[in-house]
């Protein structure tokens, strides 16, 4: 009978219990989850911290000196001497245009020249002759004028003898000048020769300076007009990132600041360079500024013009100032500002912000002190009537 | 506890008509039943005798439709009276006990037999009171806080007629209660119910056709045909054997 | 008077618990279905409430940027943020698109936003790990719902990016999470071509007289870099300063710009109205259906419950038990059974939402709605019971 008793009671208490269980799990659900439950954040004490703002930008490499070895007349490649790769020095011939008809006009005026010469040699003879005849006639017009005077000879004949030294006179000045003009011919046929020369020098493609073959852009028998280039150079040594970066957060970007350059092509092994200059000229469309950074020591193997690097230039650090991580930093109500905890209750502080490094943590300039406790991560939006959990790291975060 | 008040049962030509005009069928037409207090008289009849419906009326299942029935202590039925609550009668004034125990299998053996009292009212304390009386009448107070399904069915029976006589009402009404037993079980019932009957002055119908017990009635009702009449029965003792003398039997100091 | 109702239920607990544990799964899976429906509206707020905007500004006549493609000149911007009401205006680009990480590939919806300026139109609103963008190229904050981690390098498009941040609930209108990166490395994901586009393109330019002639050997390079070049964006995000209705400031920038512009109110119905509603009907209809299934197994269930009991209710009545106490005991176990299947549903519902791949909003107020609702299921159904019950002849127990 007491058994009996007891088995009952043991099944209200099974009952009991079952029920039990349910509703604690039910008022569990109803104040974990749902907007009854308190939103977990975490949380950070204001301190002060100097950070160091840096600034990364996309660049290419690119060579600071490129020489574009053409023509400077239209014409057609004759030989091209070098490839895409090869060092040069200066001076190299690294090509030649079609000579065409230089040549043969080269030994026109030469041949043209040496029948100057004959010329000259020709007039000279001629000066002599006149030279001779000149002083006959003007010995004979004496003789004539002193027989006349005797009444030796007629008048007539007096005449026709100074008529002959006056003609002769006139042909020994006809004769200097020939001679002088031949001999002007000389120079001026060795003026166009050396000209000739010198244009056929051009056909030359001559390395300027000590470089690498960067492009071949015409092979032999390609026309060419003045301008377009036969033979890329570049300068080596002259190897630089030519770097945007974006306007803000630009304070404090100067020459000489030292950059770390991380081509695409080696995306671990950052390279030591520095900024070399900041161009006066900005990008007013793309919002950048445009700087110059070189490396330090140019990376072996080459990397090619125009392979993109991303470029961190550390700017000078700033004095300590309160520091909060970027996330603490929210709208509400139209203000910027951080979410006080003051006793488990949140409170909105508008903030004035200023720099920011690159591992996110802000300067504030007003509206926090040290030592206040403000929001960082939460799970859930935030507003001023919300009720928070501080924990160490939200639930389903990963770290 | 026993009233002088007690009328037992008396019914006089009672009639039910079921359906009205030509598809009428008179299912009794004219029953006369005399009950007295602590007398137990059996009614025996094939089906189609009006057995069933007279039952119904017997037990204030449904209403009669001419006649008179008077249960107890007044006049619950006259000629064309509506009988409004069946319900309390049923509760108040009559017991049944059926071929099977029929207890309520959720509620333990005292609040099976405590229920009725409860329905009629009365606290729980005290109908509880009361049921353990009858339950330590019948034998089985013991078996009080079990529940039905723990029981043998002779215990279980016992039960169930400790629930019929615990509102006291004034009649009994036995429906077949020995049908599925074997002769000494069922004399054993009948001995029950005759004890009963005299111990708490209730009128007791027995409808049976169990060969078995129909000697023990001193009267029997046959109904046939819409109508009853009465016989008088062997009235045999249950005491010597296979019965004991009845006035032996009615003696309540004697062990069962 | 002792309670039927809770003597019976003692009796067969077991049974009866197990009864409401199966209801209250169905009804823990109709009350996530609403959860999935407000799930997806709210995805569609969530969107423009974390975009931090008062104002859209989007391209003439289309219903971008989230609805429509829209395409806007980078500049323009500036014109704007000089008006009055206009406390800051930026550029902003969205597209969805595939990101891959290691082996595999999120599809996530990647924004542009100008870094460096804290807080502004299109940043996300708040972040559960890391910081913000602070480079100019080739970081991401991405929404956990990616399943990146901080550090991890992932991939769009040409470039790979660096996760510094993660943000929550940060989603697209149809659920894909979003990743923010820099404004110019979005826009060359977006408007730059593939390789082999790009040489077709220099191949098509080159072959044609007009852009590669012979005496002016610096044009063709001219043109290829002016076709390479990347100046649209899918929409300007603008802020208004406290005090300035926005279509105040929006109708100047509609007339004179030749702009459209869109208030948060008119976003937000094409959003809801256009984006996800033909989805939103498609699972409301299926919620409907779902209460209604829920609704007539919950009546199965207390009618088979009833009529497996009519035998004890016929002695009952036959006793002289009121027919109130029935009807009281059969409404008084439907209404346990609700109760223990909502409060099982509701758990259920809650400890499974996380694991939807879309986002499943529960709210307090569809909870309620769900309690009434079943408890006045269990009324109707046990009405039905109540009515079979009280029907039952009494003297059934008599054997007829």
């Amino acid at each position: 009978m007491q058994m009996k008793y007891l088995y009952n009671k043991a099944r209200m208490l099974g009952l009991m219990g079952v029920i039990g269980l349910l509703i604690a799990l039910f008022v569990y659900v109803v104040m974990r989850s749902g907007p009854l439950a308190p939103v977990p954040v975490t949380s950070i004490i204001v301190k002060k911290a100097a950070i160091t703002p840096s600034l990364t930008g996309i660049g290419t490499v690119e060579s600071r000196y490129t020489f574009f070895i053409g023509p400077t007349t239209a014409g057609r490649v004759y030989r091209v001497n070098v490839n895409v790769g090869d060092h040069v020095k200066a001076g190299d011939l690294l090509g030649e245009m079609d000579p065409v008809d230089i040549n043969d006009r080269i030994k026109a005026q030469q041949t043209g020249l040496k029948r100057a010469d004959a010329g000259v040699r020709a007039a000279e003879a001629l000066v002599q002759e006149m030279l001779s005849r000149n002083a006959f006639a003007e010995n004979q017009a004496r003789r004539y004028a002193d027989l006349f005077k005797k009444h030796a000879v007629s008048e007539e004949s007096l005449e026709a003898r100074q008529n002959e030294y006056q003609v002769s006179a006139a042909g020994l000045l006809s004769a200097k000048a020939g001679l002088a003009s031949a001999r002007q011919e000389v120079p001026r046929i060795q003026a166009e020769i050396d000209g000739l020369i010198k244009q056929k020098a051009d056909l030359r493609l001559i390395a300027p300076v000590d470089g690498l073959v960067a492009s071949r852009d015409a092979d032999p028998g390609t026309t060419v007009v003045p301008g377009q280039s036969v033979v890329q150079l570049i300068d080596i040594a002259s190897l630089w990132v030519n770097v945007r970066f974006e306007q803000l957060n630009t304070f404090g970007l100067a020459k000489g600041l030292s950059a770390q350059i991380l081509l695409r092509s080696m995306p671990d092994q950052p390279v030591p360079g520095h900024l070399l200059w900041i161009e006066p000229f900005a990008d007013a469309v793309t919002e950048e500024m445009l700087a110059k950074v070189t490396f330090d020591k140019i990376p072996q193997p080459l990397p090619p013009v125009g392979e993109l690097s991303e470029v961190t230039v550390a700017l000078p650090p700033l004095l300590p100032a309160l520091v909060v991580p970027n996330a603490a930093i929210q709208r509400n109500g139209g203000q910027i500002g951080v979410w006080l905890i003051e006793e488990n209750r949140l409170r909105f502080i508008p903030v004035k912000t200023g720099m920011s490094d690159l591992d996110g943590r802000v300067q504030i300039l007003e509206g926090v002190s040290e030592g206040d406790r403000v929001v960082v991560h939460s799970h859930r939006s935030l507003g001023p009537g919300s009720r928070i959990r501080m924990v160490d790291r939200l639930p389903g975060a990963p770290s | 506890m026993v009233d002088s008040d007690f009328q037992g049962i008396d019914i006089q030509q009672l009639r039910k008509r079921y359906g009205a005009g030509d598809t009428a069928v008179d299912a009794l037409k004219g029953v006369d039943m005399q009950v007295a207090p602590g007398e137990v008289v059996g009614l025996i009849g094939p089906s189609g005798s009006g057995k069933s419906t007279l039952l119904k009326c017997l037990g204030a299942v449904i209403t009669p439709t001419g006649g008179r029935m008077t249960l107890g202590r007044g006049i619950i039925f006259d000629d064309g009276w509506k009988l409004k609550d069946l319900r309390a009668l049923r509760r108040d004034k009559i017991g049944f006990v059926f071929q099977a125990p029929y207890l309520i299998p959720f509620l333990n053996v005292l609040d099976n037999v405590a229920l009725l009292p409860m329905l009629a009212g009365i606290a729980n304390a005290e109908s509880r009171k009361r049921a353990m009386e009858l339950l330590t009448a019948l034998d089985v107070n013991h078996r009080a806080h079990a529940m039905p399904s723990q029981l043998s069915g002779g215990e279980q029976q016992r039960v169930s007629i400790a629930r019929a006589l615990v509102n006291r009402p004034p009649v009994i009404l036995a429906d077949e209660p020995t049908a599925p037993l074997d002769g000494e079980r069922a004399l054993a019932v009948v001995r029950i119910l005759n004890r009963m009957a005299h111990q708490y002055q209730t009128a007791i119908i027995v409808v049976t056709h169990d060969e078995k017990i129909i000697p023990t009635f001193e009267r029997i009702y046959h109904i046939r045909d819409g109508r009853t009449h009465e016989e008088k029965g062997e009235g045999r003792t249950l005491d010597t054997p296979p019965f004991i003398s009845k006035r032996i039997q009615n003696n309540p100091c004697n062990p069962k | 008077m002792i309670n039927l109702a809770g003597r019976d239920i003692m009796h067969g607990w077991g049974k009866f618990v197990f009864t409401g544990v199966g209801l209250g799964l169905l009804i823990g899976v109709t009350l996530t279905m609403a959860g999935v429906y407000r799930g997806m509206v709210d995805d569609a707020k969530v969107l423009l409430d974390n975009s931090g905007a008062d104002l859209w500004v989007v391209q003439k006549d289309t219903l971008g940027p989230y609805a429509e493609s829209s395409s806007l000149y980078d500049d323009l911007y500036r014109g704007i943020s000089t008006l009055p009401g206009v406390s800051g205006a930026a550029n902003v680009t969205y597209l969805t698109m595939q990101v891959r990480q290691g082996d595999r590939d999120v599809r996530a919806m990647v924004v542009g936003v100008s870094p460096g300026s804290l807080a502004g139109p299109g940043q996300p609103a708040y972040l559960v790990s890391g910081r913000h963008i602070t480079r100019s190229h080739y970081e991401a904050v991405a929404d956990v719902a990616a399943g990146f981690q901080i550090g991890e390098r992932i991939r769009i498009r040409r470039n790979q990016y660096t996760v510094v941040g993660l943000t929550r609930r940060m989603v697209s209108s149809s659920g894909d999470p979003m990743v923010f990166i820099p404004l110019k490395d979005a826009q060359e994901a977006q408007f730059l071509k593939d390789n082999d586009a790009i040489w077709q393109q220099r191949r098509r330019s080159a072959e044609n007289p007009a852009f590669n002639r012979p005496g002016a050997p610096g044009l063709l390079d001219s043109v290829i870099a002016s076709q390479s070049a990347n100046p649209y964006v899918n929409a300007i995000l603008v802020q208004i300063k406290p005090g300035f209705a926005a279509e105040r400031v929006a109708e100047p920038i509609r007339r004179w710009r030749r702009l459209q512009v869109y208030t948060r109110t008119q976003m937000e119905k094409i959003l809801v109205g256009k984006l996800i509603a033909t989805s939103a009907r498609q699972i409301g209809m299926f919620l409907v259906i779902l209460a209604i299934v829920s609704a007539t197994i919950v009546s199965f269930i207390i009618y088979t419950m009833t009529i497996g009991k009519i035998r004890e209710i016929a002695v009952l009545k036959l006793i002289g038990t009121k027919n109130r106490t029935i009807s009281g005991m059969i409404l008084q176990q439907a209404l346990g059974l609700g109760l223990i299947g909502f409060v099982v549903g509701k758990i259920a519902a809650t400890f499974w939402a996380p694991f939807f791949p879309k986002y499943v909003l529960l709210v307090p107020g569809d909870a309620i709605r769900g309690f009434a609702a079943v408890m006045i299921i269990c009324v109707l159904a046990s009405v039905l019971a109540i009515r079979a019950a009280l029907k039952a002849d009494p003297a059934e127990a008599i054997g007829g």
